[in-house]
């Protein structure tokens, strides 16, 4: 199975990192090829919502940087994790930068799913999708805002399963595994 | 009083957002309220970006943020404004900013439904609280396609429910009020059917790629497996 990490961790986020750490030595123990992106260091620009990736490139977004590779590599993807500080219950901005350029995976045209209207797939494939927050600590406000979010993404770029995992670490290994053998049932469950 | 305004949307013309926005600026105007508008993209550009936009949110009394919605949340460079708000109230002694401001916020999206809004609400409102900022409330509009930019006032009777929203909720900001109940529901109602706005959207997108000479790639797969 090939598992896309986009890691979202800002600068100085060490325990993000230790979940990614711990996350890819599990994920290659249970056979899935990994491939990671650490975002905060890819210059990624912004979208500037100007819908080229629609209309003059279709398909591919016009700004011609890393964004462009790492959108081909998640569509050759199985499944896409989206390792983040829960960051006021959504992704951080440096994940943010990256997803806001994916959108020429979908096409402008709509289709109604569930009674709301969404763009209509431009695949016939997606991956399936998992929305891995870390938090200090519990909190449920925020942890229901990033399902409900996770549960959208997962509607509007069609993916076929996707699950949401909220972990709680600070610099606790213990705390840590716990998380990820959460994360290894539900990934199960998703995928 | 004084109102900042904050434009999340990155065009740097004819967005919705500050179409929205700048109507609702000058409402506050009409109140006495001073105003003052920030562009976040700009001003994450700029040099001394960062310090000029901690420096004018400190100084507001009410902080207005008018953004589109990008992928269910908030585009990439809001969110980074916010961190930087954050980081600031959590690096000061004194919370940053003051408990005594006001956020409130005007979220605009291209599909026909404003419910498809609410998760950056609520970020917007997890936001606030997290930097010690009193949350009013938020409108939601739905099909922000049809409006394109226009000033509301020339956006014709499309737009009536759009500038009733936006008067109530001047007034509300104006008098240090939540904002009221009628002018979440008159924001949320449809611009016009979902049908017919789907239906003029797919015409426009067709429109658009023959004039660029990309008529028949629509569906292009250029990533396929």
């Amino acid at each position: 199975m090939r598992t896309l990490i986009l890691n979202g961790a800002r600068p100085g986020e060490r325990a993000i990192d230790a979940v990614h750490e711990v996350l890819v030595d599990e994920l290659v123990r249970a056979g899935h090829e990994v491939n990671s992106y650490i975002l905060r260091d890819i210059q990624i620009a912004p979208c500037m919502g100007d819908f080229g990736c629609w209309t003059r490139t279709p398909g591919v977004c016009v700004i011609d940087d890393a964004a462009r590779r790492i959108t081909a590599d998640l569509m050759r993807s199985d499944v896409y994790i989206l390792l983040t500080p829960v960051t006021f219950g959504g992704y951080s901005s440096e994940l943010k930068k990256l997803l806001d350029r994916v959108i020429c995976i979908v096409l402008p045209v709509f289709q109604q799913i569930d009674g709301e209207t969404h763009h209509e797939p431009r695949y016939s494939r997606y991956p399936a999708l998992v929305g891995l927050g870390v938090l200090p600590s519990a909190d449920r406000d925020a942890e229901r805002i990033f399902a409900t979010l996770v549960r959208r993404n997962a509607v509007n770029f069609h993916a076929p399963r996707h699950t949401t995992i909220v972990i709680h670490v600070d610099e606790n290994q213990e705390a840590l595994y716990a998380g990820m053998e959460k994360l290894h049932t539900s990934m199960e469950m998703a995928v | 009083m004084n109102a900042l305004l904050l434009i999340g949307s990155p065009k740097a013309r004819r967005s919705t957002s500050e179409a929205v926005g700048t109507y609702l600026l000058d409402r506050l105007r009409e109140q006495g309220v001073e105003t003052d508008l920030l562009r976040i993209l700009s001003m994450l550009r700029a040099e001394d970006g960062e310090e000029r936009l901690r420096t004018a949110v400190r100084a507001a009394d009410v902080v207005i943020l008018a953004s589109p919605l990008y992928v269910d949340s908030l585009p990439a460079p809001v969110i980074r404004a916010m961190e930087i708000l954050a980081a600031a109230a959590v690096a000061s002694a004194k919370q940053v900013p003051a408990a005594t401001q006001r956020l409130t916020a005007i979220i605009n999206n291209g599909f026909p439904e404003a419910s498809q809004n609410g998760t950056a609400l609520a970020i917007c409102r997890r936001f606030a609280a997290e930097v010690g900022m009193e949350w009013v409330g938020g409108l939601a509009l739905g099909g922000g396609g049809a409006i394109d930019g226009k000033p509301l006032d020339k956006a014709g009777s499309m737009a009536r429910n759009v500038r009733r929203a936006l008067d109530l909720t001047g007034e509300a900001l104006a008098a240090g009020q939540h904002i009221p109940g009628e002018a979440v529901d008159l924001m949320a109602k449809p611009l016009m059917p979902t049908w017919l706005y789907t239906g003029i959207g797919s015409i426009g997108w067709w429109f658009q790629m023959r004039k660029r000479g990309t008529g028949g790639k629509l569906r292009d797969r250029p990533y396929e497996p």
